[in-house]
């Protein structure tokens, strides 16, 4: 279950739980080619793998979807450290305040 | 509390267990940042589940969440298609060149947990355990140093000893989670840091057991409102029995007979609360705490060996011990123990004159208790302590399919170099001669009975050592208990031998 905006290149969403293999999937059906996404993590206690591997795949891929990520759990940096793509990821650019 | 989910493997499922493994783990004390971490570790274990062993079949996972003094295990079994986890290794460089992201899931697990372990049971399926401490303030980092008039452990068993009516005035109350940390003050200022239940130097994790009933006890208090003593009895979280233990009484209070009255308190407490028996695991490095318990009718049934790593006594005339030893000493509180009919072939003696010991709590069933026709399948449960590296087998049920599944699960444990296994056999239900065979052949010795110890109904102990043991520093009290030190080292010795 999510909340969701979007227009024609920019997909905005606010998930309701934690954003896992579920969410990826119902993210991955709404996006379809649009550019931009933006995911507001208020109310996720944690982000897992799937979903983490989910955005590096749409940041680097071919034709590169922009993420922005609200609201990011602690947890969220911790998984990022573990999987080693803490400096990868421009955190700067893709964190919002 | 201990709690058991069984669930349908479908991703729909996945939320649902993760706030519950979140909620439970915020009620068993766990702050919300930590709790977080298990229900995602939870949650990555179970989409891969879903994902790779059932794929687009149907099937369903179990779930186990279990909880000690100072840590919670979750236990995740399942019986879909075999696959390995601990092949897939991750590789940062291959993920971020190669967009490889191979064992990524298992990475966030480790990360998660303080320990991951993963059992290839075979046929009997496959389980992935995460352990997860409880970090607490420590009492022995709050407090000074020095105490005064610290006295030698061995006072609290004359305090045992000492039948004279408490001088002074004193008030006696059942704990609540309000003691916990007059009860870690207790314990640091008698024993300093010499206490072996390390537990009992953390407040909060005291407070959580007792606000939850996984122990209750009583707490002697001075006129003037400071605590002088404690006792407590930890229930057991398969059968209604407790463990004695936890005993403690502030020096400038011993031999006051503050420690009788707690434990007469306690005996009076575990029978309002309907437990079927007490039992004290009485160190086998002295004789002091068997002879108490003997003075309270307790009564000798088991020696477990290696209970715990080695250990320090302090205030004691011997240093320390390999491998620390304990009798199990137990007291029944009901007259309704019924003695099993079948009592295994090797040990049917030994057996006997323990039973011997109660025999005004025991009846025999008026049925001739003629063995189940058909024995069917196998069920063993697993229990690993990983701060003792040693492990307790639970037999369910023996079946005709006893020795393969034995095989399977001491195949799947191999790799995590224990001390010690454990093997807990139901007596009475059917004959376990021949597991018991099967289990000496495969290097198990005798520990003894346990009286009561899964779901009310007495076991067979057998015990398996990976270290050397040194029988001469083990102290019996009694003679069953001599007898019952006679046949382990006999045992031991044989199987020593056969291994050579």
């Amino acid at each position: 279950m999510m909340k969701v905006e979007k227009n024609k290149h920019k997909l905005d969403v606010i998930l309701q739980g934690d954003f896992n293999l579920n969410a990826v999937r119902q993210i991955s059906s709404l996006l379809k080619d649009r550019t931009e996404l933006t995911i507001d993590l208020i109310n996720a206690r944690f982000v897992t793998s799937k979903a983490v591997i989910y955005m590096h795949g749409l940041m680097y891929a071919d034709s590169p979807v922009t993420i922005k990520i609200k609201n990011p759990p602690k947890i969220f940096f911790e998984l990022l450290k573990a999987l080693g793509l803490h400096k990868m990821w421009n955190l700067e650019e893709i964190v919002q305040p | 509390m201990e709690a058991h989910l069984y669930l349908e493997a479908r991703l729909q499922m996945i939320g649902s267990a993760t706030d519950f493994t979140y909620k439970w783990c915020v009620n068993m004390g766990f702050d919300q940042v930590v709790a977080a971490r298990m229900a995602l570790a939870v949650d990555e274990i179970l989409t891969d589940i879903v994902l790779y062993a059932f794929k687009d079949e149907t099937g369903h996972i179990e779930i186990w969440f279990q909880y000690t003094f100072s840590e919670i295990e979750i236990i995740i079994q399942e019986m879909g298609e075999p696959f390995d986890p601990e092949r897939y290794v991750y590789d940062a460089d291959k993920a971020m060149k190669e967009n490889n992201f191979e064992g990524a899931s298992l990475e966030s697990v480790r990360c998660m947990t303080d320990q991951f372990i993963f059992l290839n049971r075979g046929k009997d399926g496959k389980e992935f355990r995460l352990v997860k401490r409880f970090e607490s303030a420590d009492i022995r980092d709050r407090l000074p140093e020095k105490y005064p008039e610290q006295k030698d452990d061995n006072d609290v068993y004359d305090d045992m000893n000492d039948s004279s009516a408490p001088g002074g005035d004193y008030l006696l109350t059942p704990v609540t989670s309000e003691d916990a940390e007059d009860i870690a003050k207790l314990i640091y200022r008698s024993y300093k840091y010499s206490y072996s239940k390390e537990d009992l130097y953390f407040p909060r994790r005291i407070e959580m057991a007792i606000r939850h009933e996984y122990k209750f006890g009583t707490i002697v208090r001075t006129a003037a409102g400071g605590p002088a003593g404690y006792f407590a009895v930890i229930k057991s979280t398969d059968s209604m029995i407790g463990e004695v233990g936890e005993a403690v009484v502030s020096p400038p209070y011993r031999k006051r007979g503050l420690m009788k009255i707690m434990m007469e308190s306690l005996i009076d407490m575990s029978r309002q609360r309907g437990l079927k028996g007490l039992f004290g695991e009485a160190l086998t490095a002295h004789t002091f705490s068997q002879k108490v318990n003997r003075k309270f009718d307790f009564r000798s049934t088991a020696l477990v060996i290696a209970k715990s790593s080695r250990r320090t006594f302090k205030g004691m005339d011997f240093r320390s011990t390999e491998n620390v030893s304990v009798v199990i000493d137990f007291l029944p509180l009901t007259r309704r123990w019924m003695k099993p009919a079948h009592l295994p072939e090797p040990y049917t003696d030994l057996l006997n004159t323990i039973y011997d010991q109660f025999k005004a709590y025991l009846y025999r069933p008026s049925a001739d208790g003629s063995p189940e026709d058909d024995p069917g399948k196998t069920n063993l449960d697993l229990m690993i302590h990983h701060e003792k590296n040693s492990a307790l087998i639970i037999a369910r049920e023996v079946g005709n399919t006893f020795e393969l599944s034995c095989k399977r699960l001491f195949r799947s444990i191999e790799e995590l170099n224990l001390t010690a296994i454990y093997f807990d056999l139901p007596l009475g239900r059917i004959p376990i001669s021949s597991s018991v065979e099967y289990l000496k052949k495969n290097g198990f010795i005798l520990a003894g009975l346990m009286p009561f110890y899964h779901e009310e109904s007495d076991y067979l102990r057998m015990q398996k050592i990976m270290t050397d043991i040194e029988f001469d520093a083990i102290h019996t009290f009694s003679d069953v208990a001599g007898l019952i030190k006679k046949t382990v080292k006999k045992e031991y010795d044989e199987s020593r031998k056969e291994q050579a």
